[in-house]
C-alpha cells in the first residue's frame, strides 16, 4: 500500500466503524466496543507507521465545481499532521480502552462507542484537511460528535443543556471561522494551505481581519475568552469523553488549526491571538481554584492551558542567528507554533492522563464527583494515585517530566517577546500548581470522608492499562531530542533558551511551583469544607463571582437583549410578513377565487346567458370594435 | 295587391329569430326551449327562401331542405332527450335541473 491509501484507510476505518454500529449494532453493545476499539488499534498502529515512515505527501480530488468556483477534498500530510495524527491515536486508544471499564454497564454503550468512532473520524479529518473548507467541514463534524457524546446521558437535563451550550457556543465561534475562509477565498483566490503559504510568501498583502476572523474558529473550539464558558459544562459527558475531547484533541484542534494557517499570521492579528489566550490562562487558572468537582477543575485547568498555548502561538516568531563560517544569518523562526504544538503534545497526554484518573476516582467512588466526599483514596487506589500524582507533576512543571520542558518553553518565548505575558503566564503558573496541589491533596491524601470513598477500589485492567500508558508517555514526552527525527519540521522550531536566560528561566519556573505547590499544601486542609472558603470567604466569593461572571452576562444578554430584539422581530413578521403580504396575497387570490366559483351556478339559463354575453363580444371582436 | 318586398320578409325573419332567442333566454320549460330554438331555426330559413326567391337562384331552397331534414332528426333525438329526462327527474323545468352545481 502507499502512504496515501494507509492515510485513506486511517481516515475511513472510524467511518466504516461508526457505520456498522449504527445500521447493525445498536442493540448489540459488546460488539460495538469490539469494533470501536478494533478501529482505534488499528487507527493508532496506521498512524504510528504512516509517522514514523517519514514519507510526507500531499495529495487532492476536485469534489465539486460551480463555474469558476471549486472545492477539493485532499490530504496535506506533512510533520505537524504526523505529530498530531500521533497525539490522536494514541490517547484515542487509550481512551478507548479506559472506556471499555468505564462504560462496562451503561444502556446505550452501541451508541457511546459509535459517538467515539465518529469523533476520530472527524477529528483525523482535521488534522488531514489540506484546505479550510475541508477543514470547516470536519470542523462542524467534531462539533457534532462532542454534542452527541456530550449528550449522552441526555436523560439529565444539565447534561442536554450542556450539549446544546456547547454547540451553540462553537456555533458563534464557526460562524467567524466561515466567514474568515471565504474573506480568504476572497482575497486570495484559494484555500488550499500550500497554495497560501505560496501566495503569502510571493507577497501577497494579508488584510488582518483575515486571521482574526479564523482565529474566532479557535476561540470556539479551544474555548478561549469570551467562548470559554461550554468547556466547563461540556463535563457533564462521560468521563471518557471529556478526557479524548474535552482536553486532549477536540480543544486542541483550535491550536493545530492555528499553527495550520501560520503563514497568514500578521503582527497585529498575533497581539490580540497573545492577549487573548494569556486572558483565557489567567481566568481559567484564578476560576479552577474554588472548584470542587474534580472534573471542572481539571477542565478549568484544560482552559488554562489552551490558554498558554493560545499565548505561545501568539508570541510568534523568533529571530535567531545561525553562524556559517564568517557571515551570520539572521533568521525568522516560527518559534510560536513549535512552543504551542509542544505544549500541544505534552498537555494531551498528561491531561488525558489525569482525566482518565479523574475517571477512575469517579468510578472507584461510585460516580462522586465532589472531592470534599473523597480523601483518602492514596492507599485505596494505589496506581491511580501514583500515575495521577505523574500527572500533578507534569503539569506543575516539575523538572525532567514532559509539563517542564513545554511550560519553560513558552516562558521563555514570553520573556523574550513581552514582559507583561511573561508575568502573567509565570503567575498563572503559580496558579496551576496551587490548585492541582489541592485537588491531588484534598482528593487522595488524608483520611476517607464517605462511605463511597472508604470503599474505593482500583478498576479493572482496561481502566489501570491505559494510566499507565499516559504515566509513561508523561514522563518521557518532553525529550523531544529521542524522538524518532520525523517531526523534524515541528520539533526545531521549538525556542530553546541558551546560557544566562536559560538560567533566568529554570529559576523562574521552579521559583513558581514551588510557591504555588507549596502554598496549596499547606494552606488546604483534608476536610470536608474549603479551607480557602473558610479562611477568606471574601476571596473566594469573589473567585466564585469571577467564574459566573461570563454565564451571567450572556444569560443577562439572552434574556434581556435577544429575546426582546427577538420580540420585536417577531412582532414586525406578524404584522408585515404575515399580515400584510402573505395573507393579503392570499386574500387577493381568494377573491378572484370568489368570483370565479360565482360564475358557476349550475342553472342552464345563466350559462345561456354568459353564452350570449360571449358571443356579443366575440361579434365585437370580428366587427373590430376592439 | 301589394308584393311584399324582400325586407318585409326579412323583418318578420327577424322577428321570429328574436322571439326564439328570447324564449330560449327566459322561459324555464325545456320543451318551451326547445319550441324557441326550433323557432330560430325556421326564422333563419325564411331569410333564406326570401334571398332565394329575390335573386332568382336555387340555392337558398336547396339549403332549406337539408335543413328541414336534419332539423326533423334534431327535434327527434332533442324530444327523445326531454323524454328521457322527464321519466329519470320527474321534471322540465330548467330552474331544477341543477345537477352540475349540486
Amino acid at each position: 500500500m502507499t502512504l496515501l491509501q494507509h492515510a485513506l484507510v486511517v481516515l475511513l476505518l472510524p467511518l466504516v466503524s461508526a457505520t456498522i454500529i449504527a445500521l447493525f449494532l445498536r442493540r448489540a453493545g459488546n460488539w460495538a466496543a469490539g469494533i470501536s476499539v478494533l478501529a482505534a488499534t488499528a487507527i493508532a498502529a496506521i498512524a504510528l507507521i504512516l509517522a514514523l515512515h517519514g514519507g510526507r505527501f500531499e495529495s487532492s480530488w476536485e469534489w465539486l465545481r460551480l463555474g469558476e468556483f471549486s472545492l477539493s477534498l485532499g490530504i496535506k500530510f506533512d510533520d505537524l499532521a504526523a505529530l498530531m495524527l500521533v497525539i490522536v491515536g494514541i490517547v484515542g486508544l487509550c481512551v478507548h480502552v479506559f472506556s471499555l471499564g468505564y462504560m462496562h454497564d451503561d444502556a446505550a454503550k452501541a451508541r457511546f462507542f459509535g459517538g467515539l468512532s465518529i469523533f476520530m473520524f472527524s477529528m483525523i479529518g482535521i488534522v488531514f484537511a489540506d484546505n479550510l473548507f475541508m477543514m470547516f467541514i470536519f470542523w462542524e463534524l467534531v462539533g457534532f460528535s462532542s454534542w452527541l457524546l456530550i449528550n449522552h446521558w441526555h436523560e439529565k437535563k444539565s447534561a442536554a443543556d450542556a450539549s446544546k451550550k456547547a454547540f451553540i457556543v462553537n456555533r458563534v465561534g464557526d460562524f467567524g471561522f466561515l466567514l474568515g475562509i471565504i474573506a480568504c477565498y476572497y482575497a486570495f483566490g484559494t484555500v488550499n494551505l500550500t497554495e497560501l503559504a505560496t501566495r503569502v510568501e510571493g507577497g501577497a498583502v494579508v488584510a488582518s481581519s483575515i486571521p482574526l476572523l479564523l482565529f474566532c474558529g479557535a476561540v470556539g473550539k479551544s474555548a478561549q475568552l469570551p467562548l470559554q464558558v461550554w468547556l466547563p459544562d461540556a463535563m457533564e459527558g462521560p468521563t471518557p469523553v471529556s478526557a479524548l475531547i474535552h482536553a486532549a484533541t477536540m480543544v486542541a484542534a483550535g491550536i493545530y488549526m492555528l499553527c495550520r494557517i501560520n503563514v497568514l499570521m500578521v503582527p497585529e492579528a498575533l497581539t490580540v491571538i497573545m492577549w487573548v489566550g494569556t486572558a483565557t490562562a489567567l481566568y481559567a487558572a484564578l476560576c479552577a481554584i474554588v472548584q470542587s468537582d474534580i472534573k471542572k477543575v481539571l477542565a478549568y485547568s484544560t482552559l488554562s492551558q489552551l490558554g498558554y498555548m493560545v499565548a505561545a502561538f501568539g508570541l510568534g516568531s523568533l529571530a535567531t542567528k545561525h553562524e556559517m563560517g564568517a557571515t551570520t544569518h539572521e533568521m525568522l523562526i516560527a518559534t510560536g507554533v513549535g512552543a504551542a504544538m509542544f505544549h500541544l503534545t505534552t498537555h494531551a497526554f498528561f491531561k488525558a492522563l489525569m482525566f482518565l484518573g479523574s475517571g477512575s476516582v469517579i468510578h472507584g467512588c461510585h460516580h462522586e464527583q465532589d472531592i470534599f466526599k473523597m480523601g483518602g483514596l492514596r492507599t485505596r487506589m494505589p496506581l491511580t494515585f501514583w500515575t495521577f500524582t505523574i500527572g500533578v507533576a507534569a503539569i506543575m512543571g516539575m523538572p525532567f517530566l514532559a509539563g517542564f520542558f513545554s511550560k519553560d518553553a513558552i516562558l521563555y518565548l514570553a520573556m523574550t517577546k513581552s514582559t507583561p505575558v511573561f508575568i502573567v503566564l509565570a503567575f498563572t503558573a503559580i496558579l496551576t500548581a496551587f490548585y492541582m496541589v489541592r485537588l491531588w491533596k484534598i482528593t487522595f491524601l488524608g483520611t476517607p470522608r464517605t462511605h463511597e470513598a472508604d470503599h474505593a477500589h482500583e478498576g479493572g485492567f482496561t481502566l489501570t492499562m491505559p494510566l499507565i500508558v499516559l504515566a509513561v508517555l508523561s514522563l518521557v514526552g518532553g525529550y523531544t531530542a529521542y524522538y524518532p527525527k520525523v517531526f523534524t519540521q515541528v520539533f526545531e522550531l521549538i525556542p530553546e533558551a541558551h546560557d544566562s536566560a536559560h538560567t533566568v528561566i529554570l529559576i523562574t519556573s521552579l521559583t513558581v511551583m514551588i510557591v504555588g505547590a507549596v502554598s496549596a499544601f499547606f494552606l488546604y486542609q483534608c476536610s470536608p469544607n474549603d479551607t480557602l472558603a473558610q479562611k477568606a470567604p471574601g476571596l473566594f466569593n469573589a473567585l466564585g463571582a469571577l467564574r459566573n461572571s461570563f454565564d451571567v452576562a450572556y444569560d443577562y444578554y439572552v434574556a434581556k437583549i435577544q429575546q426582546r430584539f427577538a420580540m420585536l422581530l417577531n412582532f414586525l413578521e406578524q404584522i408585515f410578513l404575515a399580515g400584510l403580504i402573505v395573507r393579503g396575497f392570499s386574500g387577493v387570490v381568494g377573491l378572484f377565487g370568489m368570483g370565479a366559483r360565482a360564475l358557476h351556478v349550475g342553472k342552464l339559463s345563466v350559462y345561456l346567458y354568459w353564452f350570449f354575453g360571449g358571443v356579443v363580444i366575440l361579434w365585437l371582436f370580428v366587427t373590430g370594435v376592439f | 295587391m301589394i308584393t311584399p318586398t324582400l325586407n318585409a320578409y326579412l323583418v318578420l325573419s327577424g322577428l321570429l329569430f328574436s322571439i326564439g332567442f328570447f324564449g330560449v333566454l327566459i322561459r324555464k320549460n325545456t320543451l318551451v326551449i326547445f319550441m324557441g330554438l326550433e323557432l330560430m331555426l325556421v326564422a333563419s330559413t325564411l331569410a333564406l327562401v326570401a334571398f332565394s326567391r329575390y335573386n332568382g337562384t336555387m340555392d337558398g331552397n336547396v339549403f332549406v331542405f337539408f335543413i328541414l331534414t336534419v332539423a326533423a332528426a334534431e327535434v327527434a333525438v332533442g324530444l327523445a332527450i326531454i323524454v328521457a329526462l322527464f321519466r329519470k327527474r320527474q321534471t322540465i323545468q330548467v330552474d331544477q335541473l341543477d345537477g352540475l352545481k349540486n
